[in-house]
């Protein structure tokens, strides 16, 4: 038995390495994405008070603060029983469209979109945002960096912080959002709508343009049949901040629809002696190995999850987008619902239409009467016990639960992160990629890496390459081994 | 010169969060006038975010956590001085495998080609670390006495004349 090994270098919270192991054909018999365990969160927020939770957990990782922060907050609400008033709802939802609007917006160009405007087999030192920039021009490299500012200004104005935001109370947030913030926060929602639609439209241009990319995306090397996992709000539409957790089946039907509270009762981790990070499924379903249809309770939760497990977006134009979406993928409409699209490349697709429902829900939140209403905080009166607060995070439904003492000091921590919502369907992709470029005699050149790459990149995930770490990049290395462990042969990208 | 000092990292990771914690130190032994003209801040981004916080300084000192990878085993708390040459040369430049954000240097050629101003002078300071897995305020004894020398080291690099501030 062979095994190859894709190897991250660096260090952290990226440090993810994939493992292929092949037969003693040559061909893949099994493929693992491994994260090291980071260790000993749960003791180091026991014995804390809750209310820092916010600020500690949005420490967790460089790539989503304000996620972390969003769903601590809200555990808060519930763990000390208070419902914030309505602004204070709205002014949250504002800042996280702001935050949701950087970070599509940062995967799309210097992830998503190169291997598409470069090419999948495109030279390695032009797949990334300054090949974009090359092809597209400059403006384009103008207009994210444009995009990422006037969203990162939003972001501390309400946030109270650039990076690590700090406003989030039990039952309130700390920033009113006066009369000249709203102005500029209004031209700013408008500027992120037409950058939307320009992504949209270079996306058509570009990706659906292209016989050959439809073909990819459409191919079954990146397709799999599995439940989807989204927040809906009352309409089943799309939210991000809040709603209840709607799952839909692999042919579409809504299968369960609860509240984040008890998420125990529907969702089950798997464990795997080669992983540290545990496998959650459906526990109304039950977990059936690495397989997807039906029977397996393997659930994906990413944008295009959000968009097939909701009947649309709250927003019209992003709404025209979903329904070009599905009838563009050839997706049915039965009963009022497209069936779901399970090309997993289409991801981008969706997270685009997910950037201009972000930022037209800006505009709409920018625009509301109450939002300049300054009375953010309802005091709090009850005794703390357990609260679940959850958001989507652009990568998945993020989930914090906390326990606490009568004095609001933690006794029990869980969180259920985006990327591992997804750690079972990316152990599939990578598997039935690898499957279908390594055969026995295949040479591992760097195209057959980049695309195995692809079919985990579309998920977004958060095991981010250390985004603060040196040398801060994620060089792969290729190793294949024989049986006893020897190295057979090497082969690496960028590596010292 | 219009400085930013930027500890890197995670300060409750162990030895993730030495640059954070070398950045409070630095911040704290600064007299009020240097205060006027050296903003010190602390961040656990990379790639364009990191970049995006450098524009419209003239010089920039990073602070961060290394590990080697490359086999040869570094003692913990030793101190590397690196330029921005050096980490185009030690990282994979242009390499867009990162999977959430593209490379600092990708970053900062990015923000050249769209006509940003950009730092002239990039200094890192690198310390090898031992525990980046658990979380822990604590760094390791070896790393934690690597901060008052490495302090020491921003520091007079701070207080010696810019080498192009003409």
């Amino acid at each position: 038995m062979k095994r190859i090994t894709i190897d991250p270098i660096t260090r952290l919270e990226g440090h993810g390495k994939i493992e292929i192991f092949l037969d003693d054909e040559g061909n893949v018999d099994n493929a693992y994405l491994q994260i090291p365990e980071l260790r000993g969160f749960e003791q180091f927020s026991v014995g804390r008070p809750a209310e820092e939770m916010p600020r500690i957990t949005n420490r967790i990782c460089g790539v989503c603060p304000e996620a972390h922060h969003m769903a601590g907050t809200k555990a808060l609400d519930a763990l000390f029983q208070v419902e914030p008033p309505s602004v204070v709802k709205k002014i949250r939802e504002l800042f996280y469209s702001a935050f949701y609007c950087t970070d599509h917006t940062v995967h799309f160009y210097a992830l998503g979109a190169p291997d598409f405007i470069i090419g999948p087999e495109g030279p390695p030192a032009e797949r990334n945002i300054l090949g974009v920039i090359h092809k597209v021009g400059v403006d384009i490299g103008k207009q994210v960096i444009a995009c990422r500012k006037r969203n990162h200004e939003v972001i501390q104005w309400l946030g109270g912080r650039g990076i690590h935001p700090v406003a989030g109370l039990p039952g309130g947030w700390s920033v009113a959002v006066t009369e000249e913030m709203r102005k500029e926060i209004e031209v700013f929602a408008r500027q992120n709508i037409d950058f939307a639609l320009f992504s949209l439209q270079l996306f058509e241009d570009v990706v659906l343009g292209n016989q050959a990319y439809v073909d990819l995306i459409l191919s079954d090397t990146f397709a799999h049949s599995t439940y989807y996992m989204g927040t809906v709000d009352e309409n089943n539409h799309i939210n991000f901040y809040d709603g209840k957790i709607r799952v839909t089946d692999p042919e579409g039907k809504e299968f369960v629809k609860y509240d984040a509270k008890d998420y125990t009762q529907h969702i089950a981790e798997h464990v795997e002696p080669w992983s540290y990070l545990k496998f959650p499924y459906l526990k109304g379903v039950g977990w059936k190995g690495f397989t997807d249809g039906m029977d397996s309770g393997i659930y994906c939760a990413t944008p295009l999850s959000r968009l097939n497990a909701a009947d649309g977006m709250a927003t019209p134009q992003a709404q025209e987008f979903f329904e070009k979406f599905y009838e563009t993928l050839g997706s049915k409409k039965t009963n009022g619902r497209y069936a779901p699209v399970h090309a997993r490349l289409a991801t981008h697709w969706a997270r685009l239409i997910e950037l201009l429902y972000a930022a037209e829900r800006m505009l709409e939140l920018a625009t509301d009467p109450e939002i300049t209403d300054p009375k953010v905080r309802t005091p709090i009166t009850t005794t703390p016990k357990e609260g679940v607060g959850s958001v989507e995070a652009p990568r998945g439904t993020l989930t914090h639960h906390y326990q606490t003492d009568e004095k609001g000091i933690l006794t029990k921590v869980n969180l259920v992160v985006g990327t591992t919502n997804n750690n079972a369907p990316i152990t599939m992709s990578i598997k039935k990629a690898a499957q279908g470029l390594i055969t026995k005699g295949t040479e591992v050149r760097e195209g057959i890496l980049n695309t195995i790459e692809m079919a985990f990149r579309n998920y977004d995930p958060c095991m981010s390459c250390a985004t603060h770490s040196l040398p801060g990049q994620m060089p792969l290395e290729v190793i294949i081994r024989d049986t006893n462990g020897e190295v057979l042969d090497r082969l690496s990208q960028f590596i010292e | 010169m219009k400085t930013l000092v930027v500890g890197l990292g995670n300060p409750i990771l162990t030895d993730d969060g030495v640059g954070v914690k070398a950045a409070f130190e630095i911040e704290a032994q600064l007299s009020e006038e240097e205060r006027q003209s050296i903003a010190i801040t602390e961040a656990s981004v990379g790639g364009l975010r990191l970049m995006e916080l450098m524009i419209g300084y003239e010089r920039v000192i990073l602070i961060d956590a290394i590990q080697h990878t490359n086999g040869y085993k570094h003692p913990t708390g030793t101190i590397f001085t690196l330029s921005a040459d050096d980490l185009r040369n030690i990282s994979p430049t242009q390499h867009s495998a990162s999977a959430h954000d593209t490379s600092l240097i990708t970053a900062l050629e990015m923000a050249k080609r769209i006509g940003m101003p950009i730092p002239r002078e990039i200094s890192i300071y690198a310390v090898e670390v031992e525990n980046i897995l658990e979380f822990n305020d604590q760094p390791t004894p070896a790393v934690a006495a690597a901060i008052p020398k490495v302090t020491a080291m921003v520091l007079e690099e701070l207080r010696l004349s810019p080498k192009s501030s003409g």
